[in-house]
């Protein structure tokens, strides 16, 4: 919930900086290590934004997968079934890479004077 | 009209976790991050380790629990300074709650342990600046909590295997658990205790004072 919270305070912050213009939809980078269970991000996001001046506000979530580089090879690759050698080279020299983002990607923001219609995304 | 963006969802903790990391290391301050499940003995290795420190160490504890300052009334029967950090309902300790917990404490600290709220999760994505990470499993637990967990495992650097005295009792597989936190963190460190007996301790008190 204070993740969620911190979402939409950053939503906030960046919708000042671009004039205070009206955020239709917030784009989240959300990795598989980064400790957030997608739904219940969702679930506390919906709930917030309930009755908040943001609302209407449509969230879209971007997994990010957990990845590993290769130093031998240097491939990055998708860490499968927890197995952390290289996917190309199999070798066990491997480093982390990604899927620890929690991040705002994108926001969708609404033409001023622009008589836009509530949300429709995911 | 879409706008990329780059802005991490923490990023006002991760600003202020920052300043405490650049505190501790002008310092020269050893912070250490413990996160559990609740019950698998953070508190009990705490008390054995102030335990085992000269009283003129610098040592000092921030405990976090949602409701009681019942560890800190443990802690500080050794002698260093501990407080408690009620968090009133989050799970998770963040690091405005550290600064301000240690708010008038003097600032060449050795070591400060930051015990975090019993949970394997929300924890995992506050940064407190801290220097080193330790995830605290008990042998009364499942041999997959890494699997079940992997970014909290993924995170640490030390995984304390505590109660290791009951391993005769339980059906618990150590060598197991100790494999299934290298899958996902082939880099961690891990050291097998035991609070009630001792053994082990010396173990941990090193790998401590090896980050001094």
């Amino acid at each position: 919930m204070s993740i969620a919270a911190a979402v939409l305070e950053a939503v906030r912050a960046e919708s000042v900086l671009h004039g205070g213009a009206h955020v239709s939809c917030a784009g989240l980078r959300i990795g598989e290590l980064s400790g957030v269970e997608p739904e219940s991000l969702r679930f506390c996001l919906e709930t917030l934004v309930t009755g908040d001046p943001l609302d209407p506000l449509a969230f879209d979530l971007e997994i990010r997968p957990w990845t590993r580089r290769c130093r031998d090879c240097g491939a990055e690759f998708r860490v499968v079934d927890y197995n952390p050698a290289c996917a190309l080279c199999r070798s066990a020299n491997t480093e982390a890479a990604g899927g620890d983002e929690m991040e705002l990607s994108y926001l969708e923001l609404e033409e001023p004077g622009c008589a836009s219609p509530l949300n429709e995304k995911s | 009209m879409r706008v990329p963006l780059e802005r991490k969802v923490l990023n006002e903790n991760d600003r202020v976790a920052a300043g405490l990391r650049e505190r501790f290391a002008r310092n020269r301050t050893f912070c250490l991050n413990l996160i559990s499940s609740p019950g698998s003995g953070k508190t009990a290795l705490l008390e054995r380790t102030l335990e085992g420190f000269r009283p003129a160490r610098r040592i000092a504890v921030l405990t976090g629990d949602i409701q009681t300052d019942n560890d800190a009334r443990r802690l500080a029967r050794y002698g260093f300074p501990v407080r408690q950090i009620t968090t009133g309902g989050a799970c998770h300790l963040d690091a405005r709650m550290v600064e301000r917990g240690l708010e008038g404490w003097p600032e060449d600290c050795e070591i400060l342990f930051l015990e975090n709220v019993g949970n394997l999760v929300c924890p995992t994505s506050y940064d407190l600046g801290e220097s080193a990470r330790a995830v605290v499993l008990s042998v009364t637990e499942g041999e997959d909590k890494p699997l079940k967990y992997p970014a909290t495992f993924h995170h640490a650097d030390l995984m304390v295997l505590n109660k290791i005295d009951l391993l005769p009792y339980v059906p618990f597989q150590a060598p197991l658990a100790c494999e299934n936190a290298r899958r996902v963190q082939p880099e961690i460190e891990i050291v097998e205790v035991s609070c009630t007996t001792g053994q082990g301790l010396d173990q941990w008190r090193a790998w401590l004072e090896a980050h001094l």
